[in-house]
């Protein structure tokens, strides 16, 4: 066997008893071999953190939903588990009201309005974990991210200006969208999309601020790219495409 | 009292996540992933409210919890479902919210049983809990991962996040043979160090 296939035999945890032997034997003499094996181990320990980043971005984005009981229709998997309550109740004749009004607007006309406000939402921080007193961040990138979760936009795109990752135009642009300021955020955006970051995410605002500015022709294009990249909101893209 | 309602809601949590495997989380099913979660959350914040901590913090000790318990099962630290979903959630969020409040210093009102879910409970010492930061090196080599190519990405993160082996790689039909994943994997390391060297020594 190998050194890399121990390598890999370990980290894929399908080594025998007798390469265990041979793979420990070999971290003890050979310098070159720990030292790929550290790497390699603190690299499984940043895909995790990458991997777990994106994650915990996907259930804020869920708890962003219950929040909104008006767009979270979709996701009520189980209603029969939970208990009825006056808030629920509310939220029911909310909805049944909002449902009536979209129903209205939608027989006359598209209204690029409502279209923007129910699939807007800031994207939440997937960049920086903030742990209070963890210094292993840049203080600006710290400064940057803190600002943005806590909604003091323009601090934020004060701190974002300093910094150089490729993510920053996408959180510049997210910043100013946050604001209303649509040429601004359009043209963060645009540079986004050269990036190799938030490519489709992009994409995906872009086409809002278009049904926002009623370019209907713009959010097709906008959204069929969407589409195309596959890797985020694919599905809301085809479903606002079909209401267009 | 509270043991019964505690055990009762410990059962009727059993019964309610026949339909999900492991399977579906482990393939990455994004509906199974966001079912656990809805369905889960107001019973382990209700479960979570003894120990003395804001809800804030038991949202954010819930979602550490259910990203620990996503990691075990794509590490395969959890094989198969010895227990039910929410008893694997319930004893990791206990970890956890132990965890926190040594951190916050608090200390745990009298009246409740810490060991109210014992009898139902996963031992937690055979998964990996492991939440500390990273290191500077670390940091460094994760703000270089996302500069790798897409196929680069997606390779790494199969082999050393979900868990798969070169020949599971290998099944999934975008690489001819073992050989061809393996030199391309290690293109892929050859890469990250390259770039992680040019940021040290520009």
């Amino acid at each position: 066997m190998t050194k890399e296939d121990l390598l890999i035999g370990y980290f894929s945890n399908t080594l025998s008893n007798l390469h265990k032997s041979e793979f420990e034997n070999l971290l003890k003499i050979d310098a070159e071999f720990k030292a790929q094996f550290e790497f390699e181990k603190a690299l499984k320990k940043v895909v995790k953190k990458k991997e777990n980043d994106k994650l915990k971005a996907k259930l804020h984005s869920f708890e962003e939903e219950l929040k909104t009981p008006l767009l979270n229709s979709k996701t009520q998997v189980n209603p029969k588990a939970n208990s009825i309550s006056w808030l629920k109740i509310a939220a029911s004749l909310v909805l049944f009201v909002s449902a009536g009004w979209i129903a209205y607007n939608s027989f006359f006309s598209t209204n690029y309005m409502s279209l923007y406000d129910a699939n807007f939402k800031a994207y939440p921080n997937t960049e920086v974990t903030i742990i209070r007193g963890d210094t292993t961040i840049d203080e600006t990138v710290r400064k940057a991210f803190v600002a943005y979760e806590s909604e003091d936009y323009n601090e934020a795109i004060k701190q974002f200006t300093n910094l150089n990752a490729n993510y920053v135009p996408f959180y510049k642009a997210q910043s100013y969208l946050k604001l209303g300021k649509l040429n601004e955020a359009k043209q963060f955006l645009n540079t986004s999309i050269t990036n190799t970051v938030f490519v489709a995410e992009s994409h995906w605002y872009l086409a809002l601020i278009a049904l926002k500015e009623k370019q209907k022709d713009q959010a097709v294009e906008q959204l069929q790219k969407v589409i195309t990249l596959g890797t985020f909101k694919k599905d809301k893209a085809k479903e606002l495409l079909e209401k267009l | 009292m509270k043991f019964i309602v505690n055990l009762l809601i410990t059962n009727t949590l059993m019964y309610k996540e026949d339909s999900i495997t492991l399977d579906d989380l482990k393939q990455g099913s994004e509906s199974a992933f966001k079912q656990i979660y809805i369905e889960n959350r107001e019973k382990f914040i209700n479960f979570g409210r003894r120990y003395s901590l804001s809800e804030d913090e038991l949202v954010e000790v819930y979602q550490d919890t259910y990203i620990a318990f996503y990691d075990n099962i794509m590490s395969g630290k959890i094989k198969a479902f010895t227990n039910s979903i929410s008893t694997y959630l319930f004893s990791i969020g206990k970890y956890l919210i132990f965890q926190k409040m040594r951190t916050n210093k608090k200390t745990v009102n009298p009246d409740y049983d810490l060991q109210i879910v014992r009898d139902n409970e996963v031992d937690v010492t055979i998964l990996d809990l492991d939440n500390e930061g990273l290191t500077e090196e670390q940091q460094l080599l994760y703000s270089n991962f996302d500069d790798l190519g897409k196929q680069c990405k997606e390779l790494l993160t199969l082999f050393y996040y979900r868990g798969y082996t070169i020949k599971d790689i290998l099944e999934l039909g975008n690489y001819n043979s073992e050989n061809v994943i393996k030199s391309a994997k290690s293109r892929c390391l050859k890469t990250l160090k390259n770039r992680i060297k040019a940021t040290i020594i520009p």
